[in-house]
């Protein structure tokens, strides 16, 4: 057992360090800026170009935390309060997509790919 | 105060239920004192989320951006891994269980590194943690007036709901038979590993490791994961409106994998371990 923990806390590292390397060996995406304040994505829909990845880049100028999450996309991430958080998202079709924050669900934004 | 009893209760369900099912587990083998490793494991998850929410909030950069994200991956199939383990631990020694106390102590303790059940606990409570930790922060910055009070008892009263949906599983597993509950749990958790497994998946999807991402069909017209019922059973069975092709192999995969792992019997019949023999051959599944 001491050697299966052994072995899959090495896979853990081996993996980790796989995806570190990835991330750096992409180039760049593009970054699309997208604040939070009073609750509400600003702006709340956004257009990128199909077949590209790109980033969101949400800054939270609210109090609370926000939880920017996509199920589509499969994104979640926690924006603190003041705080701006880099979003890797895939290539997209062209069509438009759906996030919320989900520690505020009544704030919902667009993304159209085109 | 009832959208944050709700973001609460459902942050915390899947570490309620995981809690519930290895507390009971620790008493239907007879093994009572092992739950203070339960018990320590979550307890280090809550300092562990405390400690992530702070560095999340403190940080900035290319390490507050990937971190999460490598955390949570590492999170997830770590906990796909201990999962398979537990069940498939289940599978092969239920039939050991089914004699007296002793014997069963005497056959958990030889084979099962009850410890590993402590981790258990830590990935179910890790892995909403620091979202949960940072929720309930906002809140607490933002009691001004009365609203914010309302809000904050909300999460209170959802964090007592999960503890209590928690204490419902332990109670009710608790009660039943032994290989009931082995079953039970099996099929619970064979379902519940499918789905972070799939997660898994599509997280590497999302974050552009693994090719496609596409859906394979929609759902969400009849069932919003976004929703409350559909993120409940997001987190439950893995449920999603529009899933990838890659993340339904993974999931169909891992079940039939998993199948065979929990439920040997089932699988291969007649199958023997420790030298049981003379008894009858008798399937173990409930």
């Amino acid at each position: 057992m001491r050697r299966l923990v052994t072995m899959s806390l090495l896979l853990a590292a081996c993996s980790t360090l796989a995806l570190l390397r990835m991330a750096d060996a992409q180039s760049k995406p593009v970054e699309i800026p997208i604040t939070v304040e009073n609750q509400k994505f600003t702006p709340a829909e956004v257009k990128v170009k199909a077949g590209q990845p790109f980033a969101l880049v949400v800054t939270n100028k609210d109090a609370k935390a926000a939880e920017v999450e996509s199920k589509e996309l499969r994104f979640e991430k926690v924006v603190p309060p003041g705080k701006t958080v880099s979003i890797r998202v895939r290539a997209l079709k062209p069509g438009t997509y759906v996030f919320v924050d989900d520690f505020n669900k009544s704030n919902q934004g667009k993304i159209v790919a085109e | 105060m009832g959208a944050t009893f709700v973001v609460v209760l459902r942050e915390g369900f899947e570490a309620a239920l995981l809690l519930g099912i290895v507390y009971a587990y620790l008493a239907q083998i007879g093994h009572p004192e092992s739950r203070r490793y339960v018990t320590l494991g979550g307890a280090l998850a809550v300092a562990a989320s405390i400690v992530m929410g702070v560095a999340v909030s403190l940080l900035s950069g290319p390490l507050a951006d990937v971190g999460p994200d490598v955390i949570a991956l590492v999170v997830i199939f770590g906990a796909v891994a201990l999962l398979t383990w537990h069940g498939w631990w289940m599978g092969w020694h239920a039939r050991e269980l089914r004699g007296a106390l002793q014997r069963r102590v005497d056959a958990a303790h030889a084979s099962h590194q009850l410890w590993m059940v402590g981790l258990i606990a830590f990935t179910g409570v890790f892995r909403e943690g620091a979202e949960t930790v940072l929720f309930l922060w906002g809140l607490m910055t933002q009691i001004e007036d009365l609203t914010g009070w309302a809000a904050l008892a909300g999460a209170a009263g959802g964090l007592l709901g999960a503890v209590g949906l928690g204490w419902l599983v332990f109670q009710g597993g608790r009660r039943l038979s032994v290989l009931r509950f082995f079953g039970v749990t099996s099929f619970l958790i064979m379902f519940l590993a499918a789905g972070l497994f799939s997660a898994g998946v599509g997280r590497l999807q999302g974050l552009g490791f693994l090719p496609g991402g596409d859906p394979l069909w929609d759902t969400s017209w009849l069932l919003d994961d976004h929703g409350n019922a559909g993120g409940f059973l997001a987190g439950l069975i893995g449920y999603r409106a529009r899933p990838s092709v890659l993340e339904v192999v993974a999931y169909v995969v891992y079940l039939a994998g998993a199948g065979m792992l929990f439920f040997p019997s089932v699988f291969r019949p007649g199958t023997r371990r420790n030298g049981d023999v003379t008894e009858p051959a008798q399937t173990s599944r409930v």
